[in-house]
């Protein structure tokens, strides 16, 4: 415990390196899934080959990505995050898609007997009704892109994974468990913001079907996203 | 108005669900199409706000084609309920109501004022405005989502099965509701069911399709029951059509019978007399005010002393079911006179006072006079020849 006090400005500033370095790709995901999804969603035979090219990539180790992005970015942020969007991208995606295509069908003509265009549909119809489905793949793309800044420690850009890093060399069990907590807490942070975010976008949601009040758990429990898909 | 000139509607694949329809729906009437699963029903009515778009013909509404129309300015001014009401399940029900309103330019304020107005229009409680339509019953949903077609004020409302999901006494509610509104609002109403009772309810005229998108006969519903064009048609409309055509005919031309009534401080004797000379089996007894008290058998009074008042004479029968000739039409009359032990229906004014007496040969004779006028009329109609 001493040490964790006698480093707390460290700690302090590798969390804040571990969250810069995952939410930022989780952010570029998204703004890249939600086109891609609409369009998915729009013409449907589109939604199967990208599904297998994001799926494909998912299942790329991050250190052959490294080696392979190393050469043109260097040693930088950017090389750990490119590997981190990739992943988001592959777990957001097919939200998007799951999301525009739960808006059920007498809902989408009504939009359409009612004069809205395509444009507008979108805007007011389909992705607040997707909303709910989009922001439960964010909560599963946030949490793992959390945890798996660690392993741009490969290339010593690891936020958090510093420390296992460290306390390995040093055969220092505090300073691992310290990061484990860390990364744990970090997690539960930013999943409770994105509920409180769902709770506050989706009003129309409250009182049918509840939230969680162990949000992390339940993102957990929801198994890898990748997993059923076929 | 809205017109379709020889409209055909060929799906890829082949599939003709519309064949060469040509339908007249006039402004401020209510249309009905009807018609087994698959024959096109649906088709017909999305291309009139342009959802599906013919392969061949045309539509006009007010004598414009709709082909010439943007497809989203043309459906805001049509109104268009479906079966599950497909309302917008993260709006609540004002905004929900006020969708139209909002898209042509309104403010927010005065759509919600509009759409406050609606839901009183239509029968909804004003605390359910902040609610989401989950919150609603599958009813209530259905007004709104009325209400919500007719937000804008269109003058074409656009209705496909819009009844079909709920049970039937919340049905023959709506159904009630929409005849209501029409009467108050005159929408030129197409309305899509494949229920002729409901058809024959609501519609001002009603369009029968047959399988293959084929349009076999459009009347009006008393002119359906009475003469369907064939045996197709008439097989569609039901066994009892004869009784239910009934219906449509006011019993106001019913000659009631006025002889056969007495009051109760009539002599037996007077009352015999009455009897005979009207060649009456039974009299109507009546009180003071002319309130129907039952019936007496002719035959009874024979065996009665001459002096006894009526009052003291027992009824042989109590006055049975009454109607009401001035509102009631000619199946009232008759169900009327069907129930009542002595096969004939007492008419009443509106304080239940006695105007006269029904039965089957009355009505007999009344349903003739009826079906006389009625061929009369199609005859004139058909020869074109204008009423001098
Ligand atoms: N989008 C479509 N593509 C191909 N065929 C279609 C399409 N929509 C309808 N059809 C076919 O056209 C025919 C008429 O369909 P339509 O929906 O107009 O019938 P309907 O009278 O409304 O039937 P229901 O009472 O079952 O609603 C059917 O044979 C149907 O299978
Ligand atoms: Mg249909």
């Amino acid at each position: 415990m001493s040490w964790v006090f006698a480093n707390i400005s460290m700690l302090a500033h590798l969390t804040g390196q571990n969250a810069y370095l995952a939410l930022v790709p989780v952010l570029i995901g998204l703004v890249i899934s939600v086109p891609l999804g609409i369009v998915c969603a729009r013409w449907s035979w589109l939604y199967s080959p990208v599904l297998s090219i994001t799926s494909v990539l998912y299942a790329l180790p991050a250190l052959a990505l490294f080696v392979v992005l190393i050469a043109y970015t260097g040693l930088t942020d950017t090389t750990v995050m490119i590997p981190l969007t990739v992943y988001t991208l592959a777990v957001l995606f097919p939200s998007v898609v799951d999301g525009l295509r739960s808006v059920p069908e007498p809902v989408r003509q009504a939009a359409v007997a009612m004069g809205f265009g395509t444009w507008r549909r979108l805007a007011f119809v389909e992705l607040p009704i997707a909303t709910p489905v989009v922001i439960a793949g964010l909560r599963i793309a946030t949490v793992s892109s959390i945890s798996l800044v660690s392993v741009g420690e490969l290339i010593g850009i690891g936020g958090l994974g510093y420390l296992f890093e460290d306390g390995q060399q040093r055969d220092f069990t505090t300073e691992i468990v310290t990061g484990i907590v860390l990364i744990i807490v970090l997690a539960l942070v930013a999943d409770t913001v994105l509920v409180l975010a769902r709770r506050w976008l989706t009003p129309w949601q409250r009182g049918a079907g509840g939230d969680s009040r162990l949000p992390i758990l339940r993102a957990t429990l929801r198994g890898r996203p990748g997993a059923g898909l076929t | 108005m809205i017109t379709f000139e020889s409209v055909t509607k060929r799906y890829p694949g082949g599939t003709v669900a519309v064949d060469e329809l040509d339908l007249e729906v006039p402004a401020g009437q209510t249309m009905v199409l009807v018609g087994p699963s698959g024959c096109g029903k649906t088709t017909s009515l999305r291309m009139i706000n342009r959802m599906v778009d013919p392969s061949s013909g045309r539509i006009l509404i007010d004598g414009k084609d709709i082909q010439q129309s943007n497809p989203a300015i043309l459906r805001r001014g049509i109104g268009y309920v479906i079966q599950q009401a497909g309302l917008f399940p993260h709006r609540t029900i004002v905004d929900n109501i006020a969708t139209v309103p909002l898209l042509t330019g309104w403010t927010k304020q005065k759509a919600r004022e509009r759409a406050r107005e609606l839901m009183d229009l239509v029968g909804l409680d004003a605390q359910m405005a902040r609610r989401y339509p989950h919150q609603l019953s599958g009813g209530q949903q259905q007004r709104v989502g009325v209400a919500r077609a007719l937000a804008a004020d269109p003058p074409v409302l656009l209705m496909d099965e819009p009844f079909s999901a709920v049970d039937p006494i919340v049905r023959a509610s709506l159904q009630d509701e929409l005849l209501r509104l029409q009467a108050e609002l005159h929408k030129t109403v197409v309305l899509v069911t494949h229920d002729i009772e409901e058809a024959i309810k609501v519609g001002d005229q009603v369009a029968i399709f047959r399988p293959g998108g084929k349009l076999v006969q459009v009347d009006t519903p008393q002119r359906l029951l009475a003469a369907p064009i064939d045996s197709y048609v008439e097989d569609f409309l039901g066994f009892d059509r004869g009784i239910r055509r009934l219906s449509f005919l006011a019993a106001d031309t019913l000659d009631l019978d006025v002889d056969a009534i007495v009051g109760q401080d009539a002599t037996a004797a007077a009352a015999l007399a009455k009897a005979r000379k009207a060649g009456a089996h039974w009299l109507l007894v009546i009180d003071s005010e002319r309130l129907p008290l039952g019936w007496i058998a002719a035959g009874e009074l024979d065996s009665t002393p001459a002096d006894t008042r009526l009052a003291d004479v027992p009824l042989t029968s109590d006055h049975g079911h009454t109607f009401r000739a001035d509102t009631d039409s000619l199946r009232a009359a008759l169900d009327a006179t069907v129930l009542s032990t002595t096969g004939q229906a007492v008419s009443v004014d509106d304080h239940g006072r006695v105007v006269g007496v029904t039965s089957y040969d009355r009505l007999r004779a009344a349903i003739q006079k009826a079906d006389d006028a009625a061929r009369q009329a199609a005859a004139a109609a058909a020869g074109g020849v204008p009423a001098a």
